[in-house]
């Protein structure tokens, strides 16, 4: 089942809200925390609705706006959604004052805005959209999960158009234990250094991004959506290998086939030993780009990887801080997805030009 | 009065997270929900803990709330007769 994307929404560290060009200029982020670059969500959402809003539905509420209005579509037959950590800072508001206040006297709205389907929920809400909502919550595969349900839903003629999306944010509650237990690599300096050293540990990120799916395509769309697949805990590289050699013949693709690999290195040197050995063993002579210097690591980056691969399929080019520097201007069939979350949650998504 | 109305309307701001709104744009009469300030059905909830946090005031009838929560006097003169009553 092939779907295409028609309208995408971006809110991530770097500047892509509102499609103010394809990462026209590199942003630089000190330390192992990439904050969001954001936009004046007054534009976005109306003030009465903002204020109950905590800042990850704000970012997912912006980047579905962006998506749907660059499409043309008002209201989807579907909103799917999928987040690891949900709404993090709610929650944690709301945790606090169940101790603060010994669990009596509650305010309800940091318990309602702390669910993690309240993006999704807040987003049909906005638009008035009664159809099919769901959101997954299963770490590393939640973007993934949700690609696979649109597919679906499509594939069962259930929907013909599907909002789609990722969104995860840092708090200084939950950096702050992400990196008490080693996640992070503190002398990191920038993101830009990410891949420069061997090192041990990454850097934290976020970020909300949103696709309007379609089953028309069109030479406007930016790119056909053809296969996700996730397989968890490889116990070597070859077993990798092997999964992604039956996901691109499946799809009737060699490695051969793969104009470019979007790869999933976040600089940790135990992790990328993997991506290491099937770049190595896989893509020799393939062109690799990594992404996570410009997002930061975190469950649902593949949605911003998606966003990149995406935005490279229509423009043709691959930008400079994607490459070292070096714009890459070629004309660009397949593009394969290949990341991976701490060794264990793998995953693949293909993208080809419309 | 005066004061409780002008305590109420700060309260009430941070209580729902009314933002650009002053106490001054409040008007003592001026109708909280649907029209006025438009609130709804979750600001009522958050309004009856604001009751029982500042003032241990439980809302002991449901059906009083439209008429207790109609605007900031009437919130004002709900919690004068509360006090009143277990003085």
């Amino acid at each position: 089942m092939t779907l295409y994307i028609k309208g995408t929404g971006n809110v991530s560290p770097q500047k892509t809200v509102g499609h103010p060009g394809f990462l026209a200029d590199g942003v630089t982020h000190m330390g192992t925390r990439l904050a969001c670059v954001e936009p004046d969500y007054k534009t976005y959402i109306d003030p009465k609705l903002i204020r109950r809003m905590s800042r990850i539905i704000k970012m997912g509420v912006a980047a579905a706006v962006d998506a749907l209005k660059e499409s043309g579509v008002a209201v989807p037959d579907a909103i799917v959604t999928g987040t690891a950590y949900g709404c993090l800072e709610d929650t944690g508001i709301f945790l606090s004052r169940m101790v603060e206040q010994q669990e009596a006297l509650l305010a309800p709205t940091a318990f309602i805005q702390s669910t993690h389907n309240t993006v999704g929920a807040q987003i049909a809400l906005m638009l008035g959209c009664n159809g099919y909502n769901n959101v997954f919550v299963h770490r590393a595969f939640s973007f993934e999960s949700a690609l696979l349900d649109a597919m679906m839903l499509v594939a069962e003629n259930d929907a013909n158009t599907v909002l789609v999306g990722a969104v995860d944010e840092i708090t200084n509650y939950s950096h702050s234990i992400l990196e008490r237990i080693g996640l992070y690599h503190k002398d990191i300096g920038s993101n830009v250094n990410l891949y420069e050293e061997k090192i041990n540990g990454t850097i934290a990120g976020e970020g909300a991004a949103f696709f309007l799916l379609t089953n028309e395509p069109s030479t406007e769309n930016y790119a056909a959506i053809r296969g996700v697949r996730t397989f968890y805990k490889p116990t070597t590289s070859q077993e990798a290998e092997t999964h992604i050699r039956d996901f691109l013949s499946s799809n009737n693709l060699t490695a051969a086939n793969i104009d470019l690999v979007v790869s999933g290195r976040n600089g940790n040197s135990a992790e990328n030993q993997v991506y290491d050995e099937v770049h190595t063993s896989l893509f020799p002579g393939n062109l690799i780009v990594n992404f996570k210097h410009l997002c930061g690591e975190y469950p649902t980056a593949t949605a911003f990887a998606t966003w990149v691969a995406a935005n490279i399929l229509k423009n043709g080019v691959i930008p400079g801080v994607l490459n070292n520097g070096v714009e890459t201007t070629l004309t660009f069939r397949n593009i394969l997805i290949y990341n991976h979350s701490h060794n264990t949650h793998h995953s693949l998504i293909l993208l080809s030009a419309c | 009065m005066e004061k409780l109305i002008q305590d109420l309307k700060v309260q009430i701001i941070a209580q729902l997270n009314l933002q650009d709104v002053k106490p001054e744009d409040i008007g003592d009469d001026q109708p909280l929900f649907v029209e006025g300030l438009g609130l709804d059905s979750i600001d009522a909830l958050e309004l009856i803990v604001l009751l029982q946090q500042q003032y241990k005031i439980k809302l002991s009838n449901a059906e009083d709330g439209p008429k207790v929560f109609r605007s900031v006097r009437t919130i004002a003169e709900y919690i004068t007769a509360h006090q009143a009553q277990t003085a």
